[in-house]
């Protein structure tokens, strides 16, 4: 079924080699470098949610509750002094509970349940976060001696790799089957004997972890925490939910697409719009949710066939 | 003791603006099978339009409801023809509900950004002249605002109760909620009734606003908390059940209020997330569901 396309691989191959070579052998700045963690968080929200929302079809409206629960338990683990990536991958595990906790009762059931849940669940850890820890959170300073945006870049990229690689063989997988299954018809899945509560809860605790790695990575990367409301906050969900619907909903590269999309755009109205650059973004993600429903990747096939008659014709000329 | 009855009667006039606030949400989602997920944010546009109408206009908060529930009939009617509209053309309910949710939450987010360009992040409240004052009922120190969002609340769910069992549009919205393509065979133009069905919910939404905005304050970002309220009042009482919405936010009013006695009261949120799954875990249809009903 895994057909070996040596295009493909060569070319994601080359993209690689770009992102893994280009910091080390060029000083791009701290700003650039900046953006492009930035730019790798959004795609692990971006894929978490894909998995879910694109992938299963159940709409989550509060991924930043698994990656803000993830961003806290990373921090305090780390400050203790172990290795970052065990942090990681405990934080993440968090997240798994929490979405354990959530998505067991709401999955049950069909309609908006899930989405209220989940949305719920954000709203309800930030009011709780912020009545904890209602000043800053601050780190050991030999932590800020020895920052290095590199470490973080690279443990970004790994991170992504990984979950890609990881993505593209769970849709090829027999759990891939069955999520889009019940994506595409719930009721026919399971009357094919699909038990369609244990893969939507599968798919679910799955993309509730690349969250929480989306939220290691963050806590990470950033050591202060001036105002713990924004780790919870609605900006998170918002972004995870444009990269997909952008890029395209259940596919590999949509996301990715949607992200970069989302990072340079941002980049461009921030500095051009001022305030009103949030703006923009509401009313692309409905655009694009009106009138391209396959997001950019939808965009990408439509244009193919007119690009092929359209060469053809060329070539018929000559 | 006069605790506790203090603590109670504040959750009741609570809980009367708790399902008001579910009547709008109610609606929409009884009647067409959307989610709106900007219903919040509504909340908080309606009442920033009272701020403006009684900052500029020196009137009353209560006299300027006609111009806000008007003001947000018109923004419903615009939000029904831009988002909710292009989705009747998908089949199937689901569809039109995923679709729905993500839409508005789009929506949610053009609003809270538009309305922090326009009246700054900042905190605002009305404060009228009788607005400190109370009136005592058994012992218990009662305010007249709340007396008269409670009022308005009850008002509006007797209104809405008479207009969807008494008239013919009502009737419309009945015949469009069972069965869309059969009302639309037997003359209904289904696609108007859903219109002023969403015109009326959202200018539910702005009436609550004004009640939110003389009661409490109302700031850009809010709305998420008050949305949250009306899923919870909404799944208390059965998303079919518009005649026990007050009911339904009467119990979470004192709930929450009791709780308030035991734990910080900044953790209501929590709370109101707690009873919402122990609903959808033990009794999903709602409390007050009997059966396949609307109004």
């Amino acid at each position: 079924m895994i057909g070996i396309n040596w295009k493909t691989i060569s070319i994601s191959g080359l993209v690689l080699a770009i992102m893994i070579f280009v910091p080390l052998f060029i000083n791009l700045g701290t700003g650039i470098m900046n953006q492009l963690v930035t730019l790798l968080i959004y795609i692990l929200l971006a894929q978490s949610w894909n998995l879910i929302g694109g992938y299963t079809g159940q709409i989550n409206l509060g991924i930043a509750a698994f990656f803000g629960c993830s961003v806290m338990v990373t921090h305090f683990i780390w400050v203790t002094g172990i290795p970052i990536v065990i942090c990681v991958l405990v934080g993440s595990l968090s997240a798994i509970i929490l979405a354990a906790l959530i998505g067991i009762p709401t999955l049950r059931l069909k309609g908006m349940y899930f989405a209220v849940g989940t949305l719920a669940l954000a709203q309800a850890l930030q009011v709780i976060m912020q009545n904890i820890f209602n000043r800053s959170i601050t780190t050991r300073g030999d932590y800020v001696q020895s920052y290095n945006i590199d470490y973080r870049y690279y443990l970004g990229l790994v991170l992504v790799v990984i979950v890609l690689i990881a993505i593209y063989y769970i849709r090829r997988s027999k759990l891939g089957q069955a999520l889009v299954a019940i994506r595409d018809e719930e009721q026919a899945a399971q009357v094919m004997g699909v038990n369609t509560f244990k893969y939507k809860v599968i798919s679910l605790l799955i993309s509730a972890f690349i969250a929480g790695l989306a939220g290691g990575l963050y806590a990470y990367f950033r050591l202060y925490f001036y105002y713990t409301g924004d780790i919870f906050g609605l900006n998170w969900t918002f972004s995870a939910v444009i990269a997909v619907i952008i890029g395209g909903g259940g596919t590999l590269l949509g996301p990715v697409l949607g992200s970069i999309f989302l990072v340079i755009l941002g980049y461009i109205f921030s500095l051009t719009l001022g305030q009103a650059n949030l703006i923009v973004f509401g009313f692309l993600f409905i655009i694009v949710m009106l009138f391209l429903p396959q997001g950019l990747m939808g965009g990408v096939d439509l244009i193919r066939p007119w690009l092929s008659r359209w060469g053809k014709r060329s070539a018929n000329k000559i | 003791m006069s605790n506790i009855l203090q603590v109670i009667i504040v959750g009741i006039l609570v809980g009367g603006l708790y399902g008001l606030v579910g009547l709008g949400f109610g609606l929409i989602q009884g009647v067409m099978r959307f989610v709106n997920i900007a219903q919040g944010s509504f909340i908080i546009l309606g009442g920033f339009i009272c701020y403006w109408a009684v900052t500029l206009l020196h009137i009353d908060p209560y006299l300027s409801i006609p111009l806000v529930m008007l003001v947000m009939f018109i923004v419903g009617v615009i939000t029904y023809q831009l988002l909710f509209s292009p989705l009747l053309k998908y089949p199937k309910a689901e569809m039109r509900l995923d679709k729905s949710l993500l839409l508005t939450f789009g929506a949610v987010w053009i609003i809270d950004n538009l309305e922090t360009l326009f009246w700054t992040p900042n905190s605002r409240a009305v404060i009228t002249s009788y607005g400190g004052k109370t009136v005592n009922i058994f012992g218990a120190a009662v305010s007249y605002t709340g007396l008269i969002g409670m009022g308005l609340a009850i008002l509006t769910a007797a209104i809405l109760h008479i207009i969807l069992t008494r008239t013919y549009f009502g009737k419309h919205v009945r015949a469009a909620t069972e069965d869309a393509g059969a009302a639309s065979l037997s003359g209904v133009n289904v696609q108007l009734t859903y219109m002023i069905s969403c015109g009326i919910a959202v200018a539910l939404a702005g009436l609550a606003g004004v009640v939110v905005v003389t009661n409490y304050s109302i700031t850009p970002g809010g709305g998420i908390a008050w949305l949250l309220t009306s899923m919870v009042v909404v799944t208390l009482a059965g998303t079919d059940n518009m005649n026990f919405m007050i009911p339904a936010g009467i119990i979470l009013g004192v709930v929450q209020s009791v709780s308030t006695l035991l734990v910080n009261p900044a953790y209501q949120q929590p709370i109101a997330l707690i009873i919402f799954l122990l609903i959808i875990m033990f009794r999903p249809q709602g409390l007050f569901s009997r059966g396949k009903r609307l109004a």
